[in-house]
């Protein structure tokens, strides 16, 4: 019994472990993708389009961040494209009522955190599978977006607000901070706090976990609520970025972040991956559009290259993790 | 059982109606198909239907997908339709030939159906109203070129490769191209008529290119994205749009966007309604109306800076002179 508790709640979880090889290899993976980048292109490697590729990586990682901690408890969060949507809506609406900034910030985050915990509640009170769960709130994230912007554009910001998305600090641009410190906190809690273990451990053997007393139920709330409000956080982004916001723009986000989760080494099956690891399959997925934009590849093969590249890095996944087990 | 038998009793009464309410000429419904909650284009053509129905003495039914474009949708609402039994139909095909067995058994129920925007593949209708993509790209393009004096390094922004509308879009936008010896064309790029992705290409094509002197940008939503990445770049360039979206009226107000092409929603919406409804009243109807494109510009873009709800329909002796090519 205490073998089954020890193992359950904290496994062997150093940074050289098996999914720091897995970090490596995808780190190999983009690095690869850069050099033949700079090898086609004069204008990839020069600092503009550096800060450029991390800039646009960065709301992507934001929405897939919170998303890899619900996959490493083997669920799924279909809604997080569909919850930044009414999130950035929400958000824009009380800018543009109340003329705060704040307030706005603080509506969008609420509005994706308790949609995140109504998630949670489904998944876990209701016992509906995450899968199901959020694929419903996702129409009915859809529905309510449509019905309350009646194909209305809510449009310009205040230019304090815009700094926000759009702005630099010492050279950097903002969502590149952001990224960075959310980068940190989420590796931190996912491998250094009994919480982040504990997901792991729900993960890897959700009776195991139960039975050696982890409160299941309570931590996925939490891991639901997370990816909510990261949610909510890239609502804030995209709107003071883009300086407007539509019904429409959620179908276009879910995908790419659960292949962010993907294409990062984060299973589908629970307990294995990493934040970083998903920050690197952001970064892998707008490397693949910048180059080719640079390149001025042709419109026609711009989606069949990006489906290869997730379906090898994802192939490339299981045949190397099969290797170190 | 019960209830057949009542139908059969109250069907001769209720033709007997039918031909009084003919005699008033009022009263009718009319039920609306458009493709989406999503593009405000297609708000405008509901607005417009409901504007002419008001004005006839009708009434309209709207028929919208919740998901936006789905072909077993829009089928299943016809059959909810055919069982309603509308006066007759005003019809936006959400896929052009897909959509033709839906049309069939509209006709086969005789129910009279006007054929909006897309044209469709088949079936029988009582007239065609439209505008055409092609001529609008081909419009706003040679506009853009005439502002920059027939040269320059000019960018296009594409839609949802396949789509129809791209097609001919982005065609019109390469034959404007090929009148102008001195214009060069960079790069044509899709941005799936997304806003965020327009100005994430727009981002990449500048770092690899430093001259951009236009862009044309196959909807609204793309020309505004790109403006910002322009902004935020602090780099200036030409940018037209197409829809007439109420951002653009206010981007081309403000002096960000030169132009945009007007799709005339709104005009659609009203003289399908106005077809339909002369129909059920055996009065005259227009067999086939393409609106001619209207470029709006800073010089002509007060009468579309007017609330959707207070425009006004065109009447029918109008309607004669706004088609042709």
């Amino acid at each position: 019994m205490t073998d089954i508790t020890k193992e359950a709640i904290a496994p062997p979880r150093s940074f050289l472990s098996q999914d720091a090889t897995q970090v490596f290899y995808r780190l190999l993976a983009a690095l690869l993708i850069c050099a033949v980048l700079a090898v086609l292109s004069d204008s990839f490697l020069s600092l503009g389009n550096i800060l450029n590729v991390l800039r646009q990586a960065s709301l992507t990682f934001f929405i897939a961040s919170g998303l890899t901690l619900v996959v490493l408890t083997a669920g799924l969060d279909l809604s997080v494209g569909a919850n930044v949507a009414l999130s950035a809506c929400i958000a824009g609406t009380v800018i543009h009522k109340t003329g705060s900034p704040a307030l706005g910030i603080l509506a969008g985050l609420a509005c994706g955190g308790i949609v995140g915990l109504l998630n949670g509640v489904m998944v876990t009170a209701l016992r509906i599978p995450s899968f199901i769960a959020t694929y419903g709130m996702l129409w009915v994230l859809n529905g309510l977006t449509y019905w309350y912007m009646a194909g209305e554009t809510l449009h310009g910001f205040p230019a304090g607000f815009r700094q926000i998305g759009s702005g630099y600090l010492f050279g950097l641009p903002i969502p590149v901070y952001l990224l960075l410190v959310f980068l940190g906190i989420g590796t931190l809690f996912a491998q250094r706090t009994i919480w982040g273990q504990e997901i792991y451990a729900i993960g890897a053997n959700p009776v195991a976990a139960r039975l050696s007393g982890i409160p299941v139920a309570r931590r996925l709330l939490l891991v639901y609520a997370v990816s909510g409000t990261m949610a909510g956080l890239a609502s804030i982004i995209f709107l003071s970025r883009l300086n407007s916001a539509e019904a429409d723009i959620g179908e276009s986000l879910t995908l790419p972040a659960i292949a962010a989760v993907l294409i990062g080494g984060t299973s589908l099956f629970g307990g294995v991956g990493t934040v970083f690891g998903t920050f690197i399959g952001a970064l892998i997925l707008t490397l693949v559009l910048n180059g080719m934009n640079l390149l001025s590849v042709s419109a026609n093969w711009q989606p069949l290259v990006t489906g290869i590249i997730v379906i090898l890095a994802v192939w490339l996944d299981m045949k190397t993790r099969r290797r170190t087990q | 059982m019960r209830q057949q038998k009542l139908g059969y009793l109250t069907l001769p009464l209720l033709i007997a109606a039918a031909f009084t309410t003919q005699a008033r000429a009022d009263g009718e419904t009319i039920a609306v198909f458009t493709k989406n909650q999503t593009n405000p284009f297609f708000q405008t053509v509901r607005v417009g239907a409901d504007n002419m129905a008001k004005v006839l003495n009708a009434k309209t039914l709207q028929y919208i997908p919740t998901k936006p474009d789905s072909i077993p949708e829009q089928l299943s609402q016809i059959e909810d339709v055919v069982v309603k039994k509308p006066s007759a139909i005003v019809f936006t095909p959400v896929d052009y030939k897909a959509m033709v067995p839906g049309v069939e058994k509209i006709n086969e129920a005789k129910i009279p159906v006007v054929n909006i925007t897309d044209r469709s593949a088949g079936g029988k209708f009582v007239s065609f109203i439209g505008a055409d993509d092609y001529s609008l790209g081909l419009e706003t393009a040679r506009h853009l070129l005439k502002t920059l004096g027939g040269k320059g390094n000019i960018v296009i922004i594409e839609g949802v490769k396949g789509s129809l509308t791209n097609v001919d879009r982005v065609r019109g936008f390469n034959d404007a191209l090929k009148e102008n010896a001195g214009a060069k064309l960079l790069a044509s790029q899709p941005g799936n008529y997304q806003r965020l992705q327009a100005l994430q290409v727009m981002e990449n094509l500048m770092q690899s290119n430093a001259q951009i002197d236009g862009v044309l940008a196959a909807n609204d939503a793309m020309a505004v994205g790109a403006i910002e990445a322009l902004d935020g770049a602090n780099r200036k360039a030409q940018v037209i749009g197409i829809n007439g979206t109420k951002e653009a009226i206010d981007a081309i107000k403000s002096g960000k966007l030169l132009a945009s092409g007007d799709y005339n929603g709104f005009a659609q919406g009203c003289l399908g309604t106005m077809m339909a409804i002369r129909a059920l009243r055996d009065q005259p109807v227009i067999n086939e109306i393409v609106l001619k494109p209207t470029v709006i510009t800073k010089d002509n873009y007060q009468p579309f800076d007017v609330p959707l709800e207070q425009r006004s329909c065109p009447t029918f002796e109008e309607a004669s002179k706004l088609g042709g090519k």
